[in-house]
C-alpha cells in the first residue's frame, strides 16, 4: 500500500509539475488582466525546442533555458497583439494554440518518438530521501521539483501579495484606469507579465519532454494547457492554490495508470478520461460557490478587457 | 496504358470532391470484369510504388522498420518511382491518402498497418492498384495481407523472462485489445510458464500504439505494482527508459533500441521487411503478383529475437536459444492443454493451435490479468 501511494505521488509530482509551471504562468498573465488561451501552443513549442536543443547540446538545463526563451518570445508576440494592438484576447489565444501546436508538430517531425538525448537526472537528497513515502516521491526527484513546488509558488505569492510592486500589478488587472492615474505603467506591466507567463508555459513544455516523458511526439501536451487555464480559475488566481490544484491533477493522472496496473474493475477508458472530467468539475464548482465566496475567488475585474488610455 | 488512364481519371474525380467521387465510382466507371487482368507486367522505369506508414518514420520502432524496408526496395529498383507517406491516421482521413495513391497511379501500395474498411472502400473502387496491408484481415483480388509469426520469438523471450524474473510477476505495456496484443501476451507468458509455472502477467492498455507519455506512465505504474520484468508492444522505446531507471529488465518490439536502456535491454522482437518488400515489388513488376494472399513470415524470415542484451546471464541465453532452435526445427509450443483466464479449457490436451488461430487469438491464457477473454 505504501508503495502504491509512493508511486502515485512520484508520478503526481512529475505530471503535476508540468501543469504547475503552466498554471503559474497563467496566473501572472491573468493577474494583469490578460486571458491567455495560448498556453497549449506555448507548451508544445517549449517542449519541442527543448528536445531539439538537447539533441544538439546534451544538457537538459540548456534545453530548459531555450524553451523558456522560446516561450518568452512567443509570449511577447501574444502580448504585442493583445496588449499593444489590443486585439481580441480569446481569438489571439486560440490562434496561438493552433500556431504553436502546428508549428511544434512540423518542426518536431523528425524527432517524434525518439527518447530525449538528455533528461533531468534524479538526485536523492541525503537524509530527507529516507523519509517514508515523501522520501522517494519528492526528495529523490530531479532538482526542478523544489523550484516548481516550493520556490516559485511562494516567490510569486510574495511578489503579488506582499510587495508594493505586487499591489501595482494587481491594480493593473483590477482597474487599469485607476492604476494608470496613479502613475503605474499599465501597458509595460501587462506586456512583460504576459511575456513572462509565456516563458513559464514554455518551461512547462520542457519539463514535460525532458523530465516527465522524456521524449517528443505530436500532441504530447494532450490538453494540459487547457487544464492549466482551468486550474487558474479554480485556484482563484492564486499561485499557491494553483500549484496544489496541479498536484491534485497529477494524482488523478497517476491514478488512471495505477488503476489499470492493479487491475481495478474500472474500464481503462474511464480512467484516462478522469483528468478531463475533473477539469469540467473544476469549472463548475467555483461558479456554484461564487455567491458565497464571490470576493475570494472572483477574477481580476479587468480580465479580458484591453486598456485604452485615451478612453478612460 | 488505357487502364492507367482510367485510373487517373477516377482518381481525379474522387479527389475533386469526396462525395461526388464516391457516388460516381460504383456506377460502373470501372467494370468488375477488369479485375482479372489487373496486374500486367510493368517496366521498372514506369512503376510507381506507394508506401503508407501508420506513424512517423523517426519512431525508431515499427514505422522505422518499414521505412528501412522502403529504403531497401528503393535501392533494389532504382528506376522505379517511390512515394512514401507517414502518419496516416485510423480515420476517414486515411481514405484521402489512399485515393491520392490511386491518383498517382501507384502499381502497388504497401501499408504498414491494418486499415480495414477504410482501405476496402478505396481499394474496391481501384482494382488496378495492388494493395498490401500489414496485419490485415480482409483480402480481395487486388488486396493481400502479410504479417510475422511474432509469437515464436515472443515465446523464446518469454522463456528468458521466466528465468530472470524473481517474483514471476511480468508486466505488459499494451495498446488495444487486438489479436497482436493477445498473442504477444499469451506467447510471452507461456514461454515464462514453461520454466516458472507460477508466472503471471499484468497487462496495461494505453489505447494507442504511439504515445510515449502514456507508455512511460504505464511502465512506471506496472513496476510500482510489483512487476519485475516488462514486455510490451509499442512503436517507440519510452517504457524501456523507465525500466532502465528502475533497474527492471525489459523486452522490446520492432528494432534494436538497447542504447536507450543498455542495462535493462534483454532482447526485442525485431522485424525485417527488406526481402519481403523487394520480392513483392519484383512480382508486381513481373506481373506475377497475386491478390487474396495471406502471408505470415516465419521466425528467421521477417521476425526474430534480437541479439541478447548485456545483462542476460549466459545460462538464460543458452536455455532460451535451445527453445528457439527447437521451434525452428518444427516444435510448436502452442499445444494443449491451454486454459483461458476464466479457467475454461480452450485448447484440449494434445491439440495444437493453427496458424490462423494464433493470428486471430482473442482470449487470454490463465495467469493473465488486465486483458479479457471473449
Amino acid at each position: 500500500m505504501i508503495d502504491i501511494i509512493t508511486g502515485i505521488l512520484t508520478t503526481a509530482f512529475l505530471a503535476g509539475g508540468v501543469l504547475a509551471l503552466a498554471a503559474l504562468g497563467e496566473v501572472l498573465a491573468e493577474r494583469v488582466g490578460v486571458f491567455n488561451l495560448g498556453v497549449e501552443g506555448l507548451m508544445a513549442l517549449g517542449g519541442v525546442s527543448a528536445i531539439i536543443t538537447v539533441t544538439i547540446v546534451q544538457n537538459p538545463w540548456v534545453g530548459m533555458l531555450v524553451a523558456i526563451l522560446v516561450g518568452l518570445i512567443f509570449g511577447m508576440f501574444f502580448a504585442f497583439a493583445t496588449v499593444l494592438l489590443r486585439a481580441n484576447q480569446t481569438l489571439c489565444g486560440l490562434a496561438l494554440t493552433i500556431l504553436g501546436t502546428g508549428l511544434a508538430a512540423s518542426v518536431g517531425r523528425s524527432f517524434a518518438g525518439q527518447p530525449a538525448r538528455a533528461s533531468f537526472p534524479d538526485v536523492a537528497i541525503p537524509y530527507l530521501s529516507d523519509i517514508p513515502v515523501l522520501g522517494r516521491a519528492f526528495f529523490s526527484q530531479n532538482l526542478l521539483v523544489y523550484v516548481i513546488w516550493i520556490i516559485l509558488p511562494f516567490a510569486i505569492n510574495f511578489l503579488l501579495f506582499k510587495t508594493r510592486h505586487g499591489i501595482n500589478v494587481r491594480a493593473v488587472g483590477e482597474n487599469p484606469s485607476a492604476a494608470d492615474a496613479a502613475g503605474i505603467k499599465v501597458i509595460a506591466i501587462r506586456f512583460w507579465y504576459v511575456a513572462a507567463g509565456g516563458a513559464f508555459a514554455g518551461a512547462g513544455g520542457a519539463y514535460l519532454t525532458l523530465a516527465f516523458v522524456p521524449s517528443w511526439s505530436d500532441e504530447i501536451t494532450g490538453g494540459r494547457g487547457w487544464i492549466a487555464v482551468a486550474l487558474v480559475i479554480f485556484a482563484g488566481f492564486r499561485p499557491t492554490q494553483a500549484v496544489l490544484g496541479a498536484l491534485f491533477f497529477g494524482v488523478i493522472t497517476a491514478l488512471g495508470f495505477v488503476g489499470q496496473a492493479r487491475n481495478w474493475p474500472v474500464p481503462p477508458a474511464f480512467l484516462s478520461m478522469m483528468p478531463y472530467v475533473f477539469t469540467i468539475v473544476f469549472m463548475i464548482v467555483p461558479a456554484m460557490l461564487a455567491r458565497e465566496g464571490a470576493r475570494r475567488i472572483s477574477a481580476p475585474a479587468a480580465l479580458g478587457t484591453p486598456f485604452y488610455r485615451d478612453q478612460r | 496504358m488505357a487502364n492507367d488512364f482510367s485510373v487517373s481519371r477516377r482518381g481525379l474525380l474522387s479527389l475533386a470532391g469526396g462525395a461526388a467521387g464516391l457516388s460516381l465510382a460504383p456506377n460502373g466507371l470501372l467494370p468488375a470484369a477488369q479485375a482479372a487482368t489487373n496486374f500486367a507486367p510493368v517496366k521498372e522505369e514506369n512503376a510507381v510504388i506507394g508506401f503508407g506508414h501508420v506513424g512517423p518514420i523517426s519512431d525508431e520502432g515499427w514505422t522505422y522498420s518499414h521505412h528501412v524496408g522502403f529504403l531497401a526496395a528503393k535501392k533494389a529498383y532504382p528506376k522505379a518511382k517511390f512515394i512514401e507517406v507517414e502518419s496516416i491516421p485510423y480515420s476517414a482521413d486515411a481514405t484521402r491518402t489512399f485515393r491520392q495513391f490511386v491518383a498517382q497511379k501507384c502499381n502497388l501500395v504497401i501499408l504498414s498497418s491494418e486499415y480495414g474498411d477504410l482501405l476496402a472502400n478505396v481499394a474496391d473502387k481501384a482494382p488496378t492498384t495492388a494493395w498490401m496491408e500489414c496485419n490485415g484481415h480482409g483480402v480481395a483480388p487486388n488486396r493481400s495481407w502479410y504479417y510475422v509469426k511474432h509469437w515464436f520469438p515472443t515465446y523464446v523471450t518469454g522463456v528468458a523472462a521466466g528465468l530472470m524474473s524473481k517474483s514471476g510477476k511480468l508486466g505488459y505495456v499494451g495498446s488495444l485489445p487486438v489479436p497482436s496484443v493477445y498473442s504477444g501476451v499469451n506467447a510471452f507468458l507461456m514461454g515464462a510458464r514453461s520454466v516458472n509455472p507460477k508466472a503471471t502477467m499484468q497487462v496495461g492498455l494505453i489505447n494507442s500504439w504511439f504515445d510515449p507519455q502514456a507508455a512511460a506512465q504505464m511502465g512506471t505504474a506496472l513496476i510500482d505494482n510489483g512487476c519485475d520484468f516488462l514486455f510490451g508492444i509499442m512503436d517507440e522505446a519510452a517504457y524501456l527508459q523507465v525500466a532502465e531507471k528502475r533497474g527492471v529488465p525489459c523486452v522490446m518490439w520492432n528494432t534494436d533500441v538497447r542504447r536507450y536502456g543498455p542495462k535493462s535491454y534483454v532482447s526485442s522482437i525485431v522485424v525485417n521487411w527488406d526481402k519481403f518488400y523487394v520480392d513483392q515489388i519484383g512480382e508486381r513488376l513481373k506481373g506475377t503478383w497475386k491478390g487474396e494472399q495471406k502471408t505470415l513470415l516465419n521466425m528467421g524470415e521477417g521476425v526474430d529475437r534480437d541479439a541478447w542484451g548485456a545483462s542476460v546471464p549466459d545460462a538464460v541465453k543458452a536455455q532460451a536459444d535451445a527453445v528457439r532452435a527447437k521451434i525452428l526445427a518444427g516444435f510448436n509450443p502452442f499445444t494443449g492443454e491451454i486454459k483461458d483466464s476464466n479457467g475454461k479449457v480452450r485448447v484440449p490436451k494434445g491439440a495444437t493451435m493453427s496458424e490462423m488461430e494464433l493470428y486471430d487469438w482473442n482470449w487470454a491464457i490463465e495467469g493473465v490479468t488486465g486483458l479479457k477473454s471473449a
